[in-house]
């Protein structure tokens, strides 16, 4: 039962910061940014490559999550605000071919075999019934710390009420006299930042593969839109009910019904279950399950 | 050699139907299909089970048909009034559960391993001849479809597509309704996307899931997007130019001595570059949509 | 658009000066992808062939050249590459790949174009009805299956859970696996098979492990393996013996410590003429096999060399001919190679194996 509630929570963090990231920014953006995902990527992969250039692990993480964001500010500037003129869907899919390049930037740097961090061997801990790798904790701590830190900015400080200001009604922050420009590109720096901590959280617990961003992709739109667009703080509820659904779709035994010792529903229809809620938010629930402030769908 | 270019000029052919199609729906029609390969789908899988099962192609090919008819109706219908990016993310999910399903249900589909074997048309006849006798098919086939996509656009029936796309609004005052257009659309579209892929099964000889991945998707909107949206000539010139530009990345990976890592990156590159640069500074593509009277291609 | 056409006109020169100047075959391996290492294995061997094939003189008196394709991994892209080596190299035999959910497809498609088709690393036992034209160098899953049903149960397993790649490799290994296990008396408490390309496989050893099993089988390629292997470590699930089949192939890319102490089977690689082949081996790659598969690669090309010669041509169906009758009795370096009505290799030794210090190591 606990190592059940261990798995939600490592793959909801998987998904959180990613989220976070994707909610904040799309509000404001006005479209679906599928480049985010691969900042994510963009974030492991340089954090492994940063490390194995001789960084400590702690140095390496900073750099690359920091340089991410540097990269999704350039980005957004010169390439998503000029496509964003021209309309919302054509931004869309400007973000779908600037992943495709990442893509290809990946393949050739990295290779398109798995990398990790160069990390000592540990033995799993057990917590009651579960078993915990030591990299499952960090990263944990990392994406709580995170969240923890953009509470702390988003709702205590000046700079929060303004980024939330600028994202609830863009014009209005305007006219109040905040500089809404600097606040768009803060909130875009802080959503790569974000979504390469996320990145480098899973890089931690495993690997990470170039395809990693686009696996990502589907999940990570299912628990910002449940959440709600534009409430970073719902994509954690968003994040957690996603992967609250894979994990319970592959782990409840139907073999007793059936008649057999074990029989579950193959893993690959966990990434379905994903998939069809997704769909069914958009139906039913666009504007998200907390409902507070009338956005567009 | 020829041979080899009769391959690819086969293939771009039938990568050709599948861009008439989307630009059927997304170029005309606005909407933003991001799971057309679903589409194709309906039309590989509809041949590959027929074979399995013993059936004749005939009614493989009806099956394909009914199926991507059906699967075209419920994408519109689904989300009325979704907004189109959002309505792009649903397609996206849902193609994605059929791939999943294919994947998974090895009874009906072969599974992971996929179906082979297929046999091709004109198998009676020797290698050479077949291979010309196919080629002379897709391009017939082209034609055709080029022919009815310029005659669905060129009346009525394409003013209204094409008030839908620019103005909803001004469409549903004029009494159109914009749900029974968007599903008419769709269910036409639909149907040309099955043929290319009832096609592509019988001339590869194999179905797997593996090519109805979201990735193929992603390459047809480049084709579009680079042939010129809402041009069906330009629909064509886009399949035949990347599909081209394809074929020869190998070759021109063997002569510069790059790892085979740099062929799948090529694409990439070749596919996400090519949308960027079309854009930001050609939007209208290669061949652009021809706005206002006389007669349209 | 001129620049393609040049192009084109280049290579169609470039390949009919060099086809009128070597005798050409066709491969196709996983040079990138989940198998690259047996892939690149299977390319040295190959090599190795290829090196002895030219100083001996050749074929039909010219030199002969293998042209390589990668499959990374991918049916579509192997059948790709099956398409170029047909229409473009224009090859009488084509040899690979690795992943029998590849091989076939190739194999399919080859044997319309009538070309002939070696099987030189896959295990499915569908492969037996190939057809005509359709040959293979290793042992298929038949056999291999039993062997390991055998060998788990005399080891005291009664309870065993199985996981295997979801594609033709997998689930006939497991099937037969399973009909001997089950014939013995055994008990399976669950069998998975997973897809391939994942980065975790957590959930599917989750679910294997909740059938409580005294053992675990399992078989995987290279990089996978290296996933599941640390996922289950980190899982505790090698508190219980695992079993690989095909064990050299499950651990060549995993980490020692994961694996230490795992047993399994693997190919007999090595036959009583493999003396001098591995000393040329170590000799030229600085080091021992990476996988037990370059063997096989190797027999492969000198089977196909020594058919050309004996059928004086390069016309498919003389090829096809000679293999049969040269399959009859054949000394490669993994052993006699003898082709049965099928074309499939009846005799095919196996090997128990025990990894210790990273290493696996024959045992008994």
């Amino acid at each position: 039962m606990f190592q059940f509630l261990v798995d939600v929570l490592m793959r909801a963090c998987d998904l959180m910061l990613v989220a976070i990231g994707m909610s904040a920014v799309y509000s404001l953006m006005k479209f679906p940014n599928i480049a985010l995902v691969q900042y994510a990527a963009t974030g492991g992969v340089l954090a492994i490559v940063l490390q194995k250039t001789g960084m400590p692990v702690v140095i390496a993480i900073a750099f690359a999550v920091l340089l991410t964001g540097l990269l999704a500010v350039i980005l957004n500037e010169f390439l998503f605000n000029r496509m964003l003129k021209i309309g919302s869907s054509t931004a869309m899919i400007g973000s779908l071919a600037v992943s495709m390049i990442f893509s290809a930037g990946f393949l050739v740097t990295v290779g398109p075999s798995p990398s990790r961090f160069a990390m000592p061997l540990s033995r799993p801990v057990r917590i009651l019934d579960a078993r915990i790798t030591e990299p499952q904790l960090l990263s944990f701590a990392i994406v709580a710390a995170a969240i923890g830190m953009f509470a702390l900015l988003y709702f205590r400080t000046d700079l929060g009420r303004c980024m939330r200001a600028t994202s609830t009604n863009e014009v209005l922050a305007d006219a109040t006299g905040i500089n809404t420009a600097r606040m768009k590109t803060i909130i875009v720096l802080i959503s790569g930042v974000m979504a390469a901590l996320g990145g480098v959280a899973i890089a931690l617990k495993g690997e990470v593969d170039i395809q990693m961003g686009m696996d990502l992709l589907l999940p990570v739109f299912a628990s910002a839109i449940l959440g709600g667009l534009g409430n970073p703080f719902g994509a954690i509820a968003g994040a957690l009910l996603i992967s609250f659904a894979e994990t319970a779709v592959t782990a409840v035994n139907f073999g007793p019904l059936l008649g057999q010792v074990v029989a579950f529903l193959p893993v690959a229809y966990a990434s379905a279950i994903s998939f069809l809620l997704l769909v069914a938010a958009l139906l039913w629930r666009p504007r998200g399950l907390f409902v507070s402030e009338v956005k567009r769908v | 050699m020829s041979d080899f270019i009769v391959h690819v000029t086969i293939m771009s052919g039938l990568y050709a139907l599948l861009a008439l199609s989307l630009n059927l729906q997304a170029g005309f029609g606005g909407l933003m299909n991001f799971g057309q390969i679903g589409l194709f789908a309906c039309g590989l899988y509809g041949a590959a089970i027929a074979f399995q099962f013993d059936l004749s192609a005939i009614s493989g090919f009806a099956f394909a048909i009914v199926a991507a008819a059906l699967l075209g109706w419920a994408f519109a219908s689904v989300g009325r009034n979704l907004q189109a990016d959002y309505w792009g993310i649903v397609t996206l999910a849902l193609a994605e559960v059929i791939r999943i399903i294919a994947t998974n249900e090895d009874w009906l589909t072969g599974g992971a391993q996929g179906i082979g074997g297929i046999r091709p048309f004109y198998f009676d006849l020797d290698s050479q001849t077949r291979q010309i006798a196919i080629l002379f098919t897709v391009l017939a086939l082209v034609l055709a479809a080029a022919l009815l996509c310029r005659h669905l656009i060129g009346g009525r029936y394409g003013l209204s597509i094409k008030i839908m796309r620019e103005e909803p609004q001004l469409a549903a005052s004029l009494g159109y309704n914009t749900i029974t257009l968007k599903r008419q659309l769709m269910a036409v579209s639909s149907v040309l996307a099955a043929i290319s892929g009832f096609l592509f099964a019988h001339y590869i000889s194999f179905a797997g899931p593996e090519q109805i991945d979201s990735s193929e998707t992603f390459l047809i909107w480049a084709m579009i997007v680079v042939g010129g949206l809402g041009n069906n000539i330009g629909a064509i010139v886009g399949a035949f130019l990347l599909q081209f530009a394809f074929a020869f990345i190998p070759f021109v990976k063997d002569w510069i001595g790059l790892p085979t890592e740099y062929v799948a990156a090529g694409r990439l590159f070749l596919t996400g570059g090519g949308l960027i640069i079309f854009i930001l500074w050609r939007q209208s593509g290669i061949v652009p949509e021809r706005v206002g009277g006389g007669r349209y291609v | 658009m001129k620049s393609i056409l040049l192009s084109g006109i280049f290579v169609l020169g470039l390949s009919a000066a060099a086809y009128a100047q070597e005798a050409v075959i066709g491969a196709i391996l996983p040079l990138s992808g989940s198998s690259a290492t047996q892939g690149e294995d299977q390319r040295r061997g190959m090599e190795l062939a290829l090196e002895k094939i030219n100083a001996d003189g050749g074929v039909l008196g010219h030199p002969l050249k293998i042209v390589t394709e990668d499959s990374g991994g991918r049916t579509a892209t192997a059948l790709d590459a099956a398409k170029k080596l047909v229409t473009v190299d224009k090859v009488p035999v084509v040899l690979g790949e690795f992943s029998s959910g590849i091989t076939i497809p190739i194999a399919q498609y080859l044997l319309q174009q009538d070309r002939v088709h070696i099987n030189i690393g896959s295990s499915s036992t569908q492969i037996r009805t190939l057809g005509k034209g359709a040959f293979s160098v290793i042992g298929l899953d038949d056999v291999s299956g039993a062997f390991a049903a055998q060998d788990v149960f005399a080891d005291g397993a009664k309870k065993v859970a199985v996981i295997a790649p979801n594609n033709a490799y997998g689930q006939g290994i497991t099937n037969a696996f399973a009909a001997k296990f089950k014939s013995l008396g055994g008990v399976i408490t669950s069998a998975i098979l997973y897809t391939e390309g994942q980065t975790t496989y957590r959930r599917e050893l989750q679910q294997l492990a909740a059938g409580e099993p005294d053992l675990y089988v399992y078989t995987a390629y290279g990089k996978e393996s290296a996933t599941i292997n640390r996922e289950s470590f980190e899982l505790g699930l090698n508190d219980k013996k695992w079993y690989g089949l095909y064990l050299t192939m499950c651990t060549a890319d995993s980490d020692a410590q994961y694996v230490e102490g795992q047993i399994g089977m693997d190919l007999n690689y090595i036959g009583g003429n493999g003396a001098d082949y591995q000393k040329a081996y170590e000799a030229k790659f600085k080091g021992g096999f990476t996988s037990t598969f370059n063997g096989f690669a190797y027999d492969g090309v000198m089977l196909v060399a020594a058919a050309i010669n004996k059928a004086n041509s390069l016309d498919p169906k003389k090829i096809e001919t000679a293999i049969a009758d040269i399959g009859k009795s054949y000394e490669g370096v993994t052993g006699p190679i003898v082709l049965d009505a099928d074309g499939q290799r009846s005799a095919q030794p196996y090997l128990r194996l025990k990894v210790e210090s990273g290493k696996a190591v024959a045992t008994q």
